[in-house]
């Protein structure tokens, strides 16, 4: 296991995570045992659809988890500018330290700008506060600091915006601030959470453009968190494929997305519709659908629906996740045979 | 000027569709201005193809399919419908009592089946729910016709009494389907069908559509926002902007051949799922045009990189650029705008 505390690059380190949900009708393993590393300077997508964990898996590196969640197993390791290396998960989730890496260390941006500003105070206040909370500086400073922040997201006339409420801005511009209040500490890794998923194609073609020239600048990392194929495919370097909680396939962009390997991936890839497809086509489709936590499927969760199952085997246990070749890693017990 | 609308079986003919919103401001709630959500559409539909309303939010594609059906009134243009009785009717101008009768032949699937579908009835109550309101009053006849209905698309007819929670949101579109196909509709309008579905289940939900256009010979006006949904199921796509129509063509033909700047930067613009095609993007500057204070001229003068004094001044009238295709942009002869290849000739 030498890749725990892998290359000197490695700004987060995501070890065997469980996040659990503890309701009366039962426990919802929400994220299974997902594993994952992010390099500086470089974009991580973590890609699946509704319910695979992506989204309780940034809660949890941020410590936002809500009850009755709670991380019962897994390390997240964050390497800091400093040098040392601190495990999020032991830290108190309200401490002043886990306060100083919300925000400071770690910027995110949500989904929904809409809901993620509070209506009843400024863009300028949110913005503020976010900066006198992680740097020593007055209030007329911040807010210098503030519109600056605002104008290198490509915000026109920042000094006027500043003062306006979240409404007042179109989608696309709201993003953009909602992405200036995540970098004005200048954090080194940004979580970006579908950031382009409530806006249009052009908008979020503008979005993913800013994100990639502010990675350019500032070489911050990025994680991001989406169920396009698309946008992971224009952005990611590295991708991890989750399914129902665990991490089913990990490796660079061009592999995932040429040569994957987990039947799972093959077939999403299969079945979206492409702007370069033929028309009028009918797609390969995955049978059934994603399944309800509370009844998840025991061994592999995907076998239900897997072209490739092998009876007796997957239903029993759960696969691991293996290195198939030097940079590709899948949970699947095809490749494990082969060993 | 229509030159194509006269071949083939014309379904739907709509001649200068606009829908205005008044604005009102003041105790007396005086009427401001007006939201030009559709602003002169024309297209055609004809019968058996699919016809897919592409554009951003706010663009009046939804408006326009809801005037069709005559959900809200027009408030100007005409919408001439064929109906299955061989009349025409328009209608934009039929009167209330007439839609009744009308609307057995357009149904609707809508985007959200978590929404549309209410909690508090069955399956049989929802989707027998058309057939009561059309005069079936026999519950064992409603209760035969849903079962067949479930089959046809893909649910057990067992699940008659099972409530919509049960089931997943592709499930739910499957219901949402089958309501819309209850009455043997001619026309279907189905507005973003998929685009709250996981990706998995969207290719479902896509292939059970074109099965069933196939099995019973529907027509279909789809509304997405989604290009790379549009060009699977559609036969022609017409491209919207702020109200107005900028392009109507076969799909291949537009998605290969665009005419229009704005379908050429939409086009660029969805990320294709190929690492290998990071291509450079046409960034479209600026924001969408407010429907309420459009630019003059062309409305998408401001954002556009071929933009000359002609298009901030003169509003292009739609022309037939070539058999079948039509725009609206003073330069579209003499540009080349850049399409996406198709897959197997890359």
């Amino acid at each position: 296991m030498s890749d725990i505390n892998s290359a000197a690059d490695t700004i987060l380190s995501v070890r065997d995570l469980k996040t659990y949900f503890f309701q009366d009708e039962g426990t919802v393993k929400a994220v299974d045992g997902a594993s994952f590393d992010v390099r500086a300077g470089k974009t991580l997508g973590i890609v699946g659809e509704s319910g695979c964990g992506k989204s309780v898996t940034t809660q949890s590196i941020l410590r936002l988890v809500e009850k009755p969640g709670r991380i019962v197993n897994g390390e997240i390791f964050l390497h800091k500018a400093d040098g040392s290396v601190r495990n999020l998960v032991q830290l108190p989730p309200n401490g002043s330290e886990m306060r100083a890496v919300r925000g400071g260390d770690i910027g995110l941006v949500f989904q929904e700008p809409m809901t993620s500003f509070s209506p009843v105070h400024t863009i300028g206040d949110q913005i503020t506060e976010a900066i006198m909370l992680h740097l020593p500086v007055n209030k007329k400073e911040a807010r210098k600091i503030g519109i600056e922040a605002l104008r290198s997201v490509g915000i026109p006339k920042p000094e006027r915006r500043i003062d306006e409420y979240s409404f007042e801005l179109s989608g696309g511009l709201r993003q953009r601030a909602m992405i200036s209040v995540a970098l004005s500490c200048k954090p080194r890794l940004l979580i970006a959470d579908e950031p382009t998923t409530a806006l249009d194609v052009t908008t979020q073609a503008q979005i993913l453009d800013l994100l990639r020239k502010l990675q350019n600048e500032n070489g911050m990392a990025i994680m991001l968190i989406t169920h396009n194929l698309g946008v992971v495919a224009e952005m990611a370097d590295d991708v991890v494929v989750m399914y129902l909680g665990r991490v089913v396939e990990q490796g660079p962009v061009d592999d995932i997305f040429h040569s994957p390997q987990h039947p799972y991936t093959r077939a999403l890839l299969q079945s979206i519709p492409s702007i370069d497809s033929q028309p009028r086509v009918k797609l390969p489709t995955i049978s059934g659908s994603i399944p309800h936590p509370y009844n998840r499927p025991s061994g592999c969760s995907f076998y239900p629906r897997c072209e490739s199952c092998i009876k007796g085997q997957c239903e029993k246990a759960e696969p691991k996740l293996i290195a198939v070749n030097d940079h590709q890693k899948v949970s699947c017990f095809l490749y494990e045979e082969q060993k | 000027m229509t030159n194509s609308s006269t071949q083939g079986n014309l379904l739907l003919d709509v001649k200068g569709l606009k829908k205005y919103f008044p604005i009102r401001r003041g105790i007396l709630q005086k009427i401001v201005g007006y939201v030009k959500a559709v602003d002169d559409v024309t297209f055609f539909l004809h019968q058996k193809e699919t016809l897919s309303l592409v554009g951003e939010s706010g663009c009046g594609k939804t408006t326009t399919s809801r005037c069709i059906l005559r959900a809200i009134s027009p408030t100007e243009g005409s919408v001439l419908y064929h109906s299955g009785g061989g009349k025409t009717v328009d209608m934009a101008g039929v009167h209330p009592s007439g839609l009744h009768a009308l609307r057995k032949e357009m149904q609707m699937i809508f985007q959200d089946p978590f929404a549309s579908l209410n909690p508090r009835m069955t399956l049989l109550d929802i989707v027998g729910e058309p057939l009561l309101v059309h005069g079936e009053k026999r519950a064992s006849v409603r209760a035969e016709r849903v079962a067949e209905l479930l089959r046809l698309v893909g649910l057990r007819p067992e699940y008659l009494r099972r409530y919509p929670h049960a089931f997943s949101g592709g499930q739910r579109q499957r219901i949402g389907i089958a309501r819309a196909l209850a009455l043997n509709p001619r026309l279907v309008v189905a507005d973003e069908p998929v685009s709250a579905l996981d990706v998995s289940v969207q290719a479902q939900i896509l292939n059970l559509m074109l099965d069933l256009q196939d099995k019973l010979g529907l027509t279909y006006l789809f509304v997405a926002h989604d290009l790379s949904v549009v060009r699977h199921i559609s036969d022609r796509v017409a491209v919207m902007y702020v109200g107005r129509i900028v392009e109507t063509a076969k799909t291949e033909e537009l998605f290969s051949r665009p005419l229009h700047p704005y379908t050429e930067a939409l086009l660029s613009a969805v990320p294709k799922p190929d690492p290998r095609l990071r291509s450079e993007r046409i960034v479209l500057q600026g924001e969408v045009a407010d429907p309420a204070n459009p630019p003059p001229g062309c409305y998408f003068n401001p954002r556009c990189a071929y933009a000359v004094d002609a298009c901030r001044s003169q509003t292009p009238q739609q022309r037939e650029a070539s058999p079948g295709h039509f725009v609206s942009c003073h330069r579209a002869e003499e540009l080349r705008l850049r399409g996406v290849v198709t897959a197997g000739h890359a």
